[in-house]
């Protein structure tokens, strides 16, 4: 075909017989000449094969890598002869011989002759060389142990392995072994099927050792597959539902439907502005607070819809944070400068009521052992109680201002609160170490992540940050977008492996946010003053709650498909008054 | 009456005291003959009842010295025949001179036979499953003494081993563990040192040992 360059790229070649195959679909005599030349095409590739020939639009998936992949997934797939086929093919071979041969003579334990092998593979350096021989030799030391030729086991050591000089501190371990075999970690029987699992093992580590190109690492291409579908999945914005299998087919992408996004019920108890809420570890029950100084336990029943459970009445200040104990039996309540009061879910009565004198509580959590229970303190401390009443511990100084976010890590041993107007403590209480974050502009309250890795903090600026407190702490992401300069707003993690986040605002609106992106995916309009607090479902993806100065609660979900008699009245919206 | 610790040059010292601090190191090091001579000539009295045991205490120190461990063990059980079994961590300083000395001999397959029925019993107590790897690397190299470990093949560590043997065996008889010499060069790099720091300059009327010795 003329004008085809023999050395270019298989996809321009293509192209330029395009016309050819364009005779092809309109069945013209072109056709015999088409054809010869795209087999002619097709018969040319090794010929001119080139090491750096590329595949692809983008020109980075080299053809020999690629191939070699697919050579691999077929043999891991059992497909033994299409592999073969396809290396001879394609003229390029899965390992060339030598490896094979290596690989051989680990499985079937010739050790001196792989380790020949080893030198003769090239592509490698000497510590690389060295390395992989030290770990051959290992499990042929291993392997005379265990079949106690003892003398053999020890010359090896001493006359090959040793003189390796690497790694001095194994080659101590190793002459332990000599004298206490009980150590032995590979304890392989002279059973022939546990010899030949420790040595494919070892060949895996060999791969691991060894540079890449000279062995492929097993089942690469599905590795490759999955990294693609993971690159996928957190790049889809609205991932909100584990239902629906990724296919290999089409890119995936959710739609927005599975986000909370419709009014379902709205919880009108309250006679003035709801501060607080949280769903129950469970996601059961939903607690709720008000400047009205009533604390609400409400029940998610399976059909999703809330109801009243119980009234907590007693605190004589509105209740500014609560905490559900980890097991969801018990609730401890926080009046703002007041008492700490301990409840009993199920029968809605007051447990306990911690006072300390001259002084009031601000913040309230529960250690995960559901043992104990940290309090913020108004005299700037934080204490430490028992389920008794007694105060276990104090720590004094400036631990603590006068808000009442508190949070307990997961492992029971950070405490994390609001030192200063900019600075958040990370306390751990044991240990007596400090950590701080700081910021740049008021803090107004945080919240911790389920797996205690991240920290959310509202800020008065209107920014949300997410900071990483695991190891060294680092600003993650910033979100923006919502009204918050002058109140006490909240703002918490939530949906399928706390992928989104979500905050109130002073605009009375919802905001929803997607973590990895930090895009705005949803702002939610209904409440007809400012959105002070919000809480997910942590069982249910698909509930959100918000609690706003307009004195009610609202329960946020997804486009029902049927809707039973009552909700067609009225437009689909459930009223809530404390019954039906 | 306190004297000035700057005034030490004008301190009066007993004869007596010296004689008797020359005694208790020459006994200690088990030197019988000197030990003797220095008696007859300074026309003091002789401790008596020490003179066997120091020729045999003689023996043993320096049976370990030399690495001869199994003897060294042997006139111990003979001389103090409890001593070892209350004193474990000896014990297996000795075992392990024994392995110490095949090693070097590099006899060694008898050493890991030695190892296995004498020292691995002892690998019950953590403390000394770190010391007997410790030794048994030894066996990983061809040339024990470049290996990590070389210094458990040193004049060094025998002499530790048997200066520990010397000092136990004292104190089984109720002597001091240490000589008088020893404890009193011991305090005196103290007090030098402390000196120092509360007089500073003022201070270079103090007596270095070192010094005098290398006038």
């Amino acid at each position: 075909m003329g004008g085809v360059e023999d050395d270019g790229p298989p996809s321009k070649r293509v192209k330029v017989s395009s016309g050819a195959l364009g005779g092809l679909s309109k069945g013209t005599s072109h056709r015999e000449q088409a054809s010869c030349s795209l087999s002619d095409l097709m018969a040319q590739p090794l010929a001119s094969q080139g090491k750096d020939e590329v595949v692809g639009s983008k020109g980075v998936v080299k053809k020999v890598e690629l191939v070699r992949i697919i050579a691999e997934a077929l043999y891991s797939l059992g497909y033994k002869n299409t592999g073969a086929h396809l290396e001879e093919e394609s003229g390029i071979t899965l390992q060339s011989s030598v490896v094979n041969l290596f690989m051989q003579q680990i499985l079937d334990g010739k050790w001196d002759d792989s380790v020949a092998t080893l030198h003769k593979i090239g592509l490698m350096d000497e510590a690389i060389i060295k390395l992989a021989s030290f770990v051959i030799l290992e499990q042929k030391f291993f392997e005379l142990l265990d079949g106690e030729k003892v003398m053999d086991a020890l010359k090896t050591l001493r006359t090959e392995i040793a003189p390796l000089c690497i790694n001095n501190d194994r080659v101590r371990e190793l002459s332990s072994y000599i004298v206490f075999p009980s150590q032995n970690v590979l304890d392989i029987s002279s059973d022939k099927e546990a010899r030949l699992k420790s040595r494919k093992k070892l060949l895996e580590e060999l791969q691991k050792l060894l540079p890449s190109t000279v062995i492929i690492p097993e089942r690469r291409l599905v590795h490759l597959v999955e990294q693609a579908l993971d690159l996928q999945r957190d790049a889809c914005r609205f991932h909100n539902s584990s239902v629906g299998e990724m296919s290999l087919f089409t890119d995936h992408q959710c739609g927005k439907d599975k986000i909370p996004s419709q009014t379902l019920q709205i919880l009108k108890e309250h006679s003035d502005e709801v501060w607080f809420l949280q769903f129950s570890h469970n996601g059961k029950y939903l607690a709720s607070s008000s400047s009205d100084c009533l604390v609400i336990i409400w029940e998610v029943k399976l059909d999703g819809r809330v109801s009243l459970k119980h009234r907590l009445p007693g605190h004589q200040k509105p209740v500014s944070y609560i905490s559900w104990s980890p097991d969801d039996a018990q609730l401890l309540t926080c009046g703002v400068e007041e008492a700490m009061r301990r409840w009993d879910v199920t029968s809605g009565e007051c447990l306990y009521i911690y006072e300390k004198s001259g002084l009031g509580f601000i913040s309230c959590g529960w250690a995960p052992d559901g043992k104990r229970i940290f309090s913020g303190v108004t005299d700037k401390s934080i204490s430490m109680w028992d389920l008794d009443g007694r105060e276990v511990e104090c720590w004094k100084g400036q631990r603590t201002t006068r808000i009442s976010d508190l949070g307990i890590t997961r492992d029971g041993k950070q405490l994390i609160t609001v030192c200063k107007e900019t600075t958040i403590l990370l306390f751990g209480w044991e240990s007596q170490s400090e950590k701080l974050i700081e910021e740049g502009q008021n803090i107004v309250s945080f919240a911790l992540s389920e797996d205690s890795k991240f920290l959310l903090v509202s800020l008065l600026n209107q920014e949300i940050h997410l900071w990483n407190i695991e190891g060294a702490i680092k600003l993650v992401a910033k979100f923006k977008g919502h009204k918050h300069s002058r109140f006490v707003l909240k703002s918490c993690f939530g949906g399928l492996d706390q992928a989104f986040i979500a905050s109130g605002s002073e605009d009375s609106q919802v905001y929803i946010w997607h973590r990895i992106s930090g895009e705005l995916v949803f702002t939610l309009s209904g409440h007809s003053g400012a959105v002070n607090c919000v809480s997910w479902n942590p069982t249910n993806p698909h509930m959100l709650a918000s609690a706003s100065d307009d004195h009610t609660i609202r329960i946020w979900g997804i486009n029902r498909v049927s809707l039973d008699h009552d909700d067609r009245h009225s437009n689909g919206i459930h009223y809530c008054n404390g019954g039906t | 009456m306190d004297v000035d610790p700057r005034q030490w040059e004008n301190i009066d010292v007993n004869d007596k005291d010296i004689h008797n601090i020359v005694l208790s190191y020459l006994v200690h090091n088990c030197f019988k003959d000197t030990m003797e001579s220095f008696v007859s000539c300074a026309g003091i009295e002789q401790p008596a009842d020490h003179l066997e045991d120091m020729e045999k205490r003689k023996r043993i120190f320096h049976s370990a010295l030399d690495g001869d461990a199994l003897k060294a063990i042997e006139l111990t059980e003979e001389f103090t025949p409890d001593l070892l079994e209350n004193n474990k961590d000896l014990h297996f300083d000795l075992l392990s001179l024994h392995f110490a000395k095949l090693i070097c001999l590099r006899k060694c397959t008898e050493a890991l036979g030695f190892a296995q029925l004498k020292l691995t019993p002892f690998g019950t107590m953590q403390k000394y499953v770190e010391k007997i790897e410790d030794f048994m690397s030894l066996l990983a190299y061809e040339e024990p003494e470049k290996s990590p470990m070389f210094h458990l093949l040193s004049l060094e560590y025998r002499q530790r081993v048997a200066d520990n043997l010397n000092r136990e065996i004292l104190a089984h008889a109720n002597l001091p563990r240490y000589s008088a010499a020893e404890r009193l060069i011991q305090q005196a790099t103290v007090v030098r040192q402390s000196l120092n720091q509360e007089f500073g300059k003022d201070g270079n009327q103090l007596f270095s040992l070192k010094d005098f010795l290398e006038r």
